[in-house]
């Protein structure tokens, strides 16, 4: 990153330095960015370079960004790189995931308090041994706001994989013994959703001393379960800007 | 071990069970647990409730039962490390204990952890054997957001410098204090530049295990650590300061003990 000047273009997000709220809403999916932008204010298009889509708007007059990270850990290592290097300091990815040891059912929304890093990416970071945890203060805010809402959330650890079809039909995979292993450990060991971001996420945020969150959607991505998401975001990132001016 | 109901090919591991080494049995303990490392440190946490019966002692484990405030609680050791702290969890677990709070020294690892102040871990790197003969290596050795935030307001509470996020645990003590000295030096010291550049704010031993065997078991755990030594700036507490910055961490979990709801 030393060779981009501030004023330049990063390398792979549609955005220059300060071009960027403090806030930022995670999505993986390109198309999902412009219906989470709706519920802000004055949303504007910064552009959409490969699968990185970028809106900045306002909510309750606060600056609020939504960048997709495209699907798996590798792209989103670089959405997470490129988006501290631009000025982001907290950032909450809204997924869709899958069910795994049933705490969490089809339709429920979940709040990722860590992941299991079954995913390569944040091993070029940091050895395995060290845990992809969530900041434990977006945790609590993220909580709190669905309670005040009044919309019903599971919280717990997710499992981030790099392969889609290694979950879905995993017999059919050469590794089958060794994904069938593991994911009945993740079932046992109270892992309550599968997607394919939150660890790379939470354990390159943690190590460039940023914030992050997450809230998944089991097994559903219509757009009611994707809005009630953004509610729940947007609440907690109102709760941690009035904190940041008391402070 | 075929039939994992006879008692007698379970060692005596079933609930309501006299259990094999914490030596307790249901009603011995209450649903909160405060887990020091050292059995020389049982009786001085048992001093800072209202009142405490000791209940067992056997091995590394040593249980004292009492009071805070009218809330039931308990403190067992669990011996140095996560062999004899997974033991320890499984068993009281097994006897009704539903919260779990290591209290532990630690060696800082950042510039800003200074002797004196208190880690609240929100998780660990497992950097240990025993969690791994649990669940494998990529689940996250994670603390209970409740409990965090337990902590976190009764530190805020009493005004103590206190720092929040992930600590370090490791099997062997030599191998942090003596890097160079070990076979192994150079994995030691890579793994150990890593985990300071990745924010990690202390080093202790039993942290890990306590969380992932916790997570397994659906236990709600957390750990406050005191840093009590700093090898890169050759300091640590002297007996006196150690003893009345111990007080401040064993109040700051009792307090926090009243925000769990009793047998939850």
């Amino acid at each position: 990153m030393q060779t981009v000047q501030k004023v330049e273009q990063v390398k792979h997000l549609p955005l220059k330095f300060g071009e960027v709220a403090r806030y930022v809403i995670v999505p993986g999916d390109p198309n999902r960015v412009p219906i989470i932008a709706d519920s802000l204010d004055n949303p504007i298009h910064q552009g959409q370079n490969r699968e990185f889509n970028a809106y900045k708007g306002t909510y309750k007059g606060i600056d609020v960004s939504v960048v997709s990270t495209g699907i798996g850990c590798p792209s989103t290592a670089i959405a997470v790189e490129e988006l501290s290097y631009v000025g982001a300091e907290v950032l909450i990815r809204i997924g869709t995931s899958g069910s795994v040891d049933k705490s969490a059912t089809k339709g429920d929304i979940f709040i990722a308090t860590a992941a299991v890093r079954d995913d390569g990416t944040s091993k070029q970071y940091i050895p395995i041994e060290f845990p992809a945890i969530a900041s434990h203060d977006v945790v609590g805010n993220l909580i709190q706001a669905s309670k005040d809402i009044g919309i019903d959330t599971k919280v717990g650890i997710c499992q981030s994989k790099d392969s889609f079809f290694g979950e879905t039909e995993p017999e059919r995979m050469p590794v089958a013994p060794y994904l069938d292993y593991k994911w009945s450990s993740w079932k046992k060991g109270g892992v309550g959703a599968s997607e394919m971001e939150a660890a790379t996420l939470f354990t390159l945020c943690h190590i460039k001393k940023i914030r992050a969150g997450a809230v998944l959607a089991i097994e559903t991505s219509d757009k009611e379960t994707v809005q009630n998401m953004t509610k729940i975001v947007l609440e907690s990132i109102t709760y941690m800007e009035e904190k940041r001016n008391v402070q | 071990m075929s039939n994992s109901n006879d008692k007698e090919t379970t060692g005596g591991l079933l609930d309501n069970d006299m259990q094999y080494h914490v030596q307790l049995k249901n009603g011995d303990i209450s649903d909160f647990v405060i887990l020091p490392g050292d059995p020389g440190r049982v009786e001085f946490i048992a001093e800072h409730f209202d009142s405490a019966t000791l209940v067992a002692d056997n091995r590394e484990y040593k249980t004292m039962t009492g009071k805070y405030k009218g809330r039931s609680v308990s403190v067992t050791s669990t011996g140095i490390g996560c062999p004899s702290t997974a033991i320890a969890v499984e068993e009281l677990a097994n006897v009704g204990a539903k919260t779990f709070v290591r209290l532990g020294t630690s060696g800082a690892m950042q510039d800003y952890t200074r002797v004196g102040d208190k880690v609240i871990a929100t998780g660990a790197v497992r950097f240990e054997g025993t969690s791994v003969q649990y669940m494998p290596i990529e689940f996250p050795a994670v603390a209970s957001h409740d409990m965090v935030s337990a902590l976190i307001k009764s530190a805020q509470n009493a005004d103590l410098t206190h720092h929040i996020g992930i600590v370090q645990s490791k099997d062997s003590f030599y191998g942090q204090h003596n890097p160079e000295g070990m076979p192994i030096a150079s994995e030691l010291l890579q793994k150990w530049d890593a985990w300071v550049k990745g924010g990690v704010l202390c080093s202790e031993m039993e942290a890990a295990t306590l969380f992932v065997v916790g997570s397994y078991r659906k236990l709600r755990t957390g750990a406050v650590l005191l840093v009590a030594g700093d090898q890169a700036k050759q300091e640590s507490l002297t007996k006196e300061e150690y003893k009345a910055n111990m007080t401040e961490s064993i109040n700051m979990i009792l307090e926090a003990s009243l925000d769990i709801e009793e047998g939850s």
